[in-house]
């Protein structure tokens, strides 16, 4: 591919369509509708900063309860005790089940936090207009959408366990208060990623 | 300048002559390094026949039973469906919403999606609707979670070996099918020749 240096969109006064990719003229006569897909047109996200703001706020406000809370309750023949998100992996290391203990202590405590710390990174970027090496914050962007997914794990577990071990007095795996609310960050956290546009990552740099 | 024959990076907007790269080559963005473009070989025919196969594969996938537990002689079965309506009796309708939709609902929509938009390009019909159906495509794709799903499967079965016997039932296998036939489509599928014959089929029919 044929390379300008330090030419955008923006600056020769086009706009990509966020949905399809085409290009548009930002000072057109026409409604800002993309001729292809017929979604409306803007040169960045709209909103993008505040948006990411409102949810990564959000998902930290959640992510207090969901590891606070318990996320479940296992009981076999009448015996058992809630357990939180940090409980169930202690559980899992006293069981000699070390493998499985770490993913979910990936997927369940380090995601999540690593999320709503790299994505306050990036807005701290963006507001401060720090000047960094903008190919490694792209990626780190990268990273964030692509590892949200994984943290529904837990919650993917649950519902397999709640449904499977349903067997009355004998035994019994019930959802608690933290799956909400675990749940929830890991929704706005996803939204949040989706909602941050990488472009402005580069829009603040001098050079 | 010829708007067409440039195209913008999605993640850090530099502008770029649109070239054409090789089937099964990539074109990355040489600012960023994002993946811009990687055609496939016959995109639209693979999408198709990949879609049908889901098709067949949804409904074993989610009724059948994918896990059984037994537990001092109380048998119950688990399938995919049950998980979401036994949060939902209990009360925790929001993360029954979400497993509901990450496990079953994207992912068929993804698929049915997927069907209905090759179809028309395979058939040359056009059709109105068929940059709404790609746009919604494009949204809830990131939404469909069987992979992870299948990764609690596993975690959660670790945790019961200790407790239970476990049986596995034919729905796991229509589930890891219809996970390999999702997999499969996300890596045959070209969005930028997918949008290109959408806005030909659709000028064709404005003639």
């Amino acid at each position: 591919m044929h390379m300008k240096k330090n030419n955008t969109a923006l600056a020769q006064g086009l706009m990509r369509c966020h949905e399809c990719g085409k290009l548009a003229q930002i000072h057109s006569p026409a409604p800002l509708i993309c001729t292809r897909c017929g979604s409306h047109l803007h040169a960045r996200l709209p909103h993008s900063f505040q948006r990411t703001l409102a949810l990564l706020l959000s998902g930290f406000a959640l992510y207090i309860p969901a590891n606070l809370f318990p996320i479940m309750t296992v009981t076999k023949l009448g015996v058992g005790e809630p357990h939180t998100i940090l409980g169930g992996i202690v559980a899992l290391i006293h069981s000699d089940m070390l493998p499985i203990a770490m993913l979910v202590l990936v997927a369940s405590i380090l995601v999540p936090l690593l999320k709503l710390l790299g994505l306050s990174l990036l807005l701290l970027c963006v507001h401060f207009r720090w000047q960094v090496n903008a190919k490694l914050w792209t990626r780190l962007y990268r990273i964030i959408a692509f590892v949200g997914r994984w943290s529904m794990l837990d919650i993917f577990m649950i519902s397999i366990l709640v449904s499977l071990v349903n067997l009355g007095g004998v035994a019994q795996v019930i959802a608690g208060s933290a799956a909400t609310a675990f749940a929830a960050v890991v929704v706005l956290t996803m939204f949040a990623a989706k909602s941050f546009d990488p472009r402005l990552i580069w829009d603040v740099q001098n050079d | 300048m010829k708007i067409l024959n440039y195209l913008a990076c999605p993640e850090c907007d530099l502008l770029l002559q649109r070239v054409l790269p090789a089937v099964n080559e990539k074109a990355h963005c040489p600012r960023c390094h994002y993946l811009l473009h990687r055609p496939r070989i016959q995109s639209i025919t693979r999408t198709f026949a990949l879609s049908l196969t889901g098709l067949f594969l949804l409904l074993p996938a989610n009724l059948l039973p994918i896990v059984g537990i037994k537990i001092l002689g109380n048998s119950h079965d688990g399938t995919l469906l049950s998980g979401s309506v036994t949060l939902f009796n209990e009360e925790m309708w929001a993360v029954a919403v979400v497993v509901f939709l990450a496990s079953i609902l994207f992912p068929m929509l993804s698929i049915i999606l997927s069907l209905l938009i090759s179809g028309h390009l395979y058939f040359h019909r056009p059709n109105r609707y068929l940059s709404a159906w790609l746009r919604t495509l494009q949204h809830i794709d990131e939404w469909a979670m069987l992979e992870v799903y299948l990764l609690g499967i596993i975690v959660a079965c670790v945790k019961l070996a200790s407790m239970a016997e476990l049986k596995f039932g034919l729905g796991l296998t229509a589930f890891v099918l219809l996970l390999w036939v999702t997999l499969m489509l996300a890596s045959n599928f070209d969005r930028v020749l997918f949008w290109q014959r959408i806005e030909q089929l659709n000028a064709h029919e404005e003639k």
